[in-house]
């Protein structure tokens, strides 16, 4: 329903559900018509007591009780009048009753239309939100993205379900009511009306700057929700270094900006509702002044002076809530503004899905070129092939660019120049599901959904047999631990279930990752926080499925990536060496120098061991 | 697969307990917040009064113009009911601007002071607190509980003054004005209440199942945006997308069956309304042509039997409103009342206290604020033991003596207890048994903001805020200089990585230091601890994500920055250990084994077989057959 890469508009919004806003707003008018019709049944038996004559009655009402009268071939008297006063009260009830049911079907359709476009408009969000490049996450902050997705959304909601069908009613009753007015009076009909122009510059005025207002507010909101929220992760530090007072007089400056942005909005609304209010009131006062003025004069009737006031009244109460309904239209625009900054951002691109089925693994890189902003290359000029089945080890110094090229591996990001081609197709070209289906990577600090253990490790592949799942559970050691849970592996993991240690929650991505069994298995320092025997074990497992799958290892340890077939040194964003342990160990360099001080700290152990036996 | 049992998943999101009653203690207490603004309470309940007196007087304006005009015809006099109802329409207008200013101020006022009450106590609960509850609960709490309360605190005071004033108003002017018509409207009152009372609670059930749909949402886009690129590397994104489609769907059957009760609602009460209307009318009219009631007393009325059932509707909103936002009074006020279990005893507040008034003239090198000694010489541990739950104790009876300038390397498995023994010395938790002297003094007879502002900490899950390098490295100490930290982070092995980059220290580190990567934010926490000089030094797998040459490196430079210093390091790595002054190696809860490197390898033990652990050779030998070749 929204249109690619462009911003929407509320008009836009409404796009399938418009026929039902349409009959709300019929609806509406109908129930309009049928409210008017209270006033009037009022009006004709006012000014029938005021005469004691029921020739003042409505036309066909009057007309009945008068037949009937003449039938019995006495006046009119009190019995006729009372019998049309008791039937004026029945209509009275029975117009209100067929109006409730107008008021029902307005009710009913504008809940059904705006809750309908509020999924739509919820749904697309979250359908964005996995579409968009990777790097759209780097400038944006979950705390402001999930207030877009939540608060600004119902603010929209709202205006949908209560003031589009509010604006339709009062532009249908002024062009229904309107009519009616100067059919009764014309000149006070004229009275009126004269105070619309003035509140409707009023209004405009006040639009936007409602619209400034809440911005600010809003803004202020987003900031103090981040500062609670980073206070909140980062307890333990604050803590660590008894900061408490400088984050409370952080959080008292948010805090207080928050109040006073708002309590500034409330103040505009505040003279925005008097200022109305009293011109709404005086509009009214001059039409019952001037109403009392012809009534002396025997130009109106007292019935139709309350029925003027009482239409009067109808048409001034939307404009009293004009404010209201002005202010949440304001913060509607604001908020899909807000909202449009999601849906907006370009989506991930489809591309080719070869037609080979599974890739065997080859890759090559070819004087790729990578940077995450224009003027630091992350990756320069790398030259890289790498057999189907082969294991490689990228080692180098932090900030080398080893996880930046596993982004580049998933296209999370795009190369600027080179190649990179998986079994000869282009990386670029690829259709980026496709490519993710043969490449599974274990993050250096993974994430679990907050759902089951068994859950979390099986959407590696969800139809795995139970027997699989174990299978990569004890591979990646971490299947003993999990029998060890209350639940097994039903267990709830997140922040209502176990709290699950860094080095449980590397081994559980791993066994989820080593299910899936992808032709390309990346380790992305996914072993550091996994202590030295368990490590072992896991690289023990590792050896075994070694040859089956290509395989990246990104480790700093020389434990994890001695046994790789070759070993990649990165510095800087470039290939500094390349070759097997035994060829790098002779070279000088980077890797040699972690050799030294592993046999350095082997010696020792050894000399250590000796001197104890 | 997929036959685990996510759908029963207790995430705590349904949390509008719908309260039988409304607890009138606990709103006082929350009302406490609105007092604190008594000039500004009595102000809103004056323009409360007016607004609906002025919205009383309108009818019996309208009727004494009408009656003025009907009962002297040409002789009226209408210049002094023009005044009077200009004088009113200013009331109001004043009236309304005024409380809506006024009601707007306490209502901001409030929800900062709660949310302020709710921050200043947070920074004081202990970390137990915070085992139980999640970021997200508490963020919930802050925010719009907060923004709800406040809201009924604010509008539900001024409307409780403006809908009893209105509806007492009408009830005495129709009274006035003709008793038995005032009856036949306020007939109607307990048929209106016991529709409402029918209805609103239906509209409450089904608004509460809207609003934990809602929570769930939430929670959802919160999932999505932190999990994107695991869904992304899992082609995850069409199941996700299903299984938000459900949740949508609900929250679409739950609104629209909440909004539609509301749709019936509505209708029953106008149509209740135009039957009192009607009634009016019928008994009125005839009494008008009797000549019992003037025609303006007829208009008069016809005008208050619309407008008595705005006040009667509105007061039970809010009524409905409190009895379901009573779980999140509850809940807020536990937080604002949860009692630290770690604070300062009396004694050492009044410590304080004495200190601070004896202000500068005090010795700050050697006296701290509490009044005790300033240096650190000893830490010792009694007898100590911890325990979550008296059954399962997590440590039990631990002994040891630490001096100033010693190191103590912590080496066991994985939860032996070796971080709950360093959150007992950083009195992040409290032993359950025994003690911890600080110079011999037990340390909850010390300043707890004293020993921790003297700590300095190094995680393995090391957290950096948002914000620069820079300003995350000077956290640890406030008033540093660009050079202070910039020397800081060469002792920590960080200044090379940040040097490299485009921003150097003005980097930005991202929500959570997610530009950074982990050994990026180890080394940056590790430079932010070395900055705030502490007397004990804690390191916790500080370096398990940095490169072995780095590691090294920092190594080499520790030697400087351990001195004079208390340091206990938790490590796997050995190597990192191995020039302790003292390696404790703790298991089930138990110091098993204690003494210096040479000490521990003369044994045979846990100690030796973790050490040996660390060999390449020496581990090479159980999987491999060949050994790997020594580079030349």
């Amino acid at each position: 329903m929204i249109s690619e890469n462009k911003s929407t508009t509320l008009w836009q919004v409404t796009h399938g559900q418009r026929l039902r806003y349409g009959g709300a707003i019929v609806a509406m008018a109908c129930l309009g018509l049928f409210l008017f019709g209270a006033p009037l049944i009022g009006k004709f038996a006012i000014d029938v007591v005021a005469d004691s004559n029921l020739a003042a009655g409505m036309p066909w009402l009057a007309e009945f009780f008068l037949a009937e009268s003449s039938a019995e071939g006495a006046p009119a008297g009190d019995p006729d009048i009372a019998g049309y006063l008791w039937a004026s009260a029945a209509l009275t009830l029975l117009v209100t009753a067929i109006a409730g049911g107008f008021l029902y079907l307005r009710g009913r359709w504008a809940a059904v239309a705006s809750e309908a476009i509020t999924q739509a408009l919820r749904g697309e969000l979250y359908r964005r939100l996995h579409q968009v490049q990777a790097k759209f996450y780097d400038t944006s902050d979950t705390g402001d993205l999930v207030q877009r997705c939540s608060s600004d959304v119902e603010t929209i909601r709202v205006f949908l379900a209560v003031h589009v069908v509010e604006i339709g009613r009062a532009v249908v009753l002024l062009i229904t009511v309107l009519p009616f007015l100067f059919w009764m009076d014309q000149r006070l009909a004229w009275l009126s009306i004269v105070i619309m122009p003035i509140l409707a510059v009023g209004a405009y005025v006040f639009f936007d700057r409602v619209k400034a207002l809440f911005e600010d507010a809003d803004v202020a909101e987003g900031r103090l929700t981040a500062t609670l929220q980073e206070n909140l992760t980062g307890i333990r530090v604050v803590r660590a270094f008894a900061r408490q007072e400088f984050e409370t007089q952080k959080f008292a400056e948010r805090n207080a900006e928050f109040r006073d942005r708002s309590q500034r909005l409330m103040v505009l609304q505040s003279y925005y509702w008097g200022v109305t209010d009293f011109f709404a009131m005086g509009q009214l006062g001059l039409v019952l002044l001037v109403g009392a003025t012809f009534m002396m004069q025997g130009t109106l009737t007292v019935g139709a002076l309350f029925a003027f006031m009482t239409y009067v009244g109808m048409v001034i109460w939307p404009i009293r809530h004009l404010g209201r309904v002005l202010a949440d239209t304001g913060k509607a625009v604001i908020a899909l503004g807000r909202v449009n900054h999601i849906l907006s951002e370009p989506a991930e691109a489809p591309g080719e899905i070869p037609s080979s089925g599974r890739a065997t693994g080859v890759l090559s890189l070819k004087g790729l070129n990578f940077s995450y902003a224009k003027h630091t290359p992350v990756l320069s000029d790398l030259n890289l092939e790498i057999a189907a089945g082969e294991t490689l080890a990228v080692v180098g110094p932090p900030g080398c660019g080893k996880t930046s090229l596993i982004r580049v591996l998933l296209r999370l990001y795009d190369y600027q120049s080179g190649s990179v081609t998986l079994d000869g197709h282009e990386l670029r070209n690829l259709d980026r599901h496709w490519l993710r289906a043969q490449v599974g990577v274990v993050f250096q600090d993974p994430f679990l959904y907050s759902r089951t253990v068994g859950s979390n490790v099986s959407l590696g592949r969800p139809d795995a047999p139970l027997e699989d799942v174990y299978q990569a559970c004890r591979d990646a050691a971490i299947h003993e631990s999990i029998l060890g849970f209350p639940n097994g592996y039903d267990q709830k993991v997140g922040e209502r279930g176990v709290t699950l240690s860094g080095g449980q929650r590397q081994r559980l991505a791993l066994a989820r990752t080593l299910l899936k069994n992808p032709p390309i298995l990346v380790l992305d320092d996914s072993l550091s926080a996994v202590d030295t025997g368990t490590e072992q074990l896991i690289l023990k497992a590792m050896l075994e499925r070694k040859g089956k799958q290509t395989t990246l290892i990104i480790a700093h340890r020389l434990s994890s990536v001695r046994h790789a077939d070759r070993i990649a040194v990165l510095d800087g964003g470039k290939l500094v060496q390349l070759g097997s342990h035994n060829e790098l160990a002779e070279q000088p360099g980077l890797y040699q120098r972690l050799c030294d001080i592993q046999n350095k700290l082997d010696d020792t152990i050894s000399t250590d061991l000796e001197a104890s036996r | 697969m997929e036959n685990w049992d996510d759908e029963n998943f207790d995430d705590g999101f349904d949390d509008d307990q719908l309260a039988k009653r409304v607890d009138v203690g606990l709103w006082q207490k929350l009302f406490a917040y609105a007092r604190r603004y008594p000039r500004e309470l009595f102000w809103l309940g004056v323009c409360a009064f007016v607004t609906a007196c002025a919205e009383v007087a309108y009818p019996l304006l309208t009727r004494g113009v009408v009656d003025e005009v009907a009962l002297k015809g040409q002789d009226a006099s209408l210049l002094y009911w023009g005044l009077a109802y200009l004088g009113v329409t200013a009331a109001i207008a004043i009236a309304i601007t005024g409380f809506v200013q006024i009601a707007g101020k306490i209502k901001t006022h409030v929800s900062h002071d709660i949310r302020a009450a709710g921050f200043d106590n947070l920074q004081r609960l202990s970390f137990s607190y915070y085992d139980h509850r999640p970021v997200g609960w508490l963020m919930a709490r802050m925010t719009s509980d907060c923004e709800r309360l406040s809201n009924i605190l604010a509008w539900g005071f001024l409307d409780l003054i403006w809908g009893s004033t209105m509806m007492l108003g009408i009830a005495l002017a129709m009274l006035w004005m003709n008793p038995k018509l005032a009856l036949v409207v306020l007939g109607v009152i307990p048929l209106l209440a016991w529709v409402s009372a029918k209805f609103q609670r239906r509209i409450l059930a089904s608004a509460r199942v809207v609003r934990a749909t809602n929570s769930r949402i939430t929670g959802s886009y919160n999932e999505a945006i932190m999990g994107v690129l695991t869904s992304k590397a899992f082609v995850r994104e069409d199941s996700n997308q299903e299984d938000f489609g459900d949740l949508t769907g609900r929250m679409y059957g739950a609104s629209v069956l909440n909004l539609t009760q509301a749709a019936i609602y509505l209708p029953l009460v106008i149509t209740l309304a135009s039957l009192v209307m009607g009634l009016t009318l019928a008994i009125g009219g005839f009494d008008v042509m009797n000549g019992l009631v003037t025609a303006g007393t007829l208009v008069a009325f016809m005008a208050y039997a619309r407008h008595f059932f705005e006040p009667v509707e509105q007061l039970g909103a809010w009524f409905a409103e409190m009895q379901m936002a009573q779980a999140s009074a509850e809940r807020i006020l536990s937080l604002i009342e949860a009692t630290p279990e770690i604070l300062d005893s009396d004694a050492v507040r009044s410590a304080i206290a004495i200190q601070s008034e004896a202000g500068g003239t005090t010795n700050r090198s050697k006296i701290a604020v509490d009044g005790g000694d300033q240096q650190i010489q000893t830490i010792e541990l009694k007898g100590l033991g911890f325990a979550y739950d008296p059954a399962k104790p997590v440590l039990n009876n631990i002994n040891l003596k630490v001096t100033r300038g010693e190191t103590i390397a912590i080496v066991g498995p994985t939860g032996g207890g070796k971080s709950t023994l360093v959150n007992l010395i950083c009195r992040f938790y409290e032993p359950t048994s025994g003690q911890v002297l600080i110079n011999d003094v037990d340390y909850r007879n010390r300043g707890l903001d004293w020993l921790q502002s003297n700590l300095g900490m190094v995680l393995q899950n090391a957290h950096v805020f948002s914000g620069t390098i820079m300003e995350n490295i000077r956290y640890g100490k406030l008033s540093a200089t660009d050079n202070e930290v910039i020397d800081a982070a060469k002792l920590a092995g960080a200044h090379d990585f940040v040097t490299a980059t485009e921003l150097g220290y003005k980097t930005q580190t991202g929500e959570g230091g997610g530009a950074l990567s982990a050994g990026q934010k180890q080394l940056v926490s590790f430079a932010r601890a070395i900055l705030s000089d502490p007397q004990i030094l804690i390191m916790d797998e500080a370096t398990s994500s940095v490169d072995t040459e780095t590691e090294q490196r920092i190594q080499n430079g520790l030697g400087n920055v351990l001195d004079g210093r208390i340091a206990f390091v938790i490590a796997h790595r050995l190597s990192t250990i191995r020039n302790a002054d003292r390696i404790l190696v703790i298991a089930d809860g138990e110091i098993q084994q204690s003494g210096t490197h040479a000490e521990l390898m003369a044994h045979a033990g846990r100690y030796r077989e973790l050490y040996r652990a660390q060999s390449l050779q020496e581990t090479t030998a159980d999987f491999l057959s060949s050994p790997l070749p020594k580079p030349g």
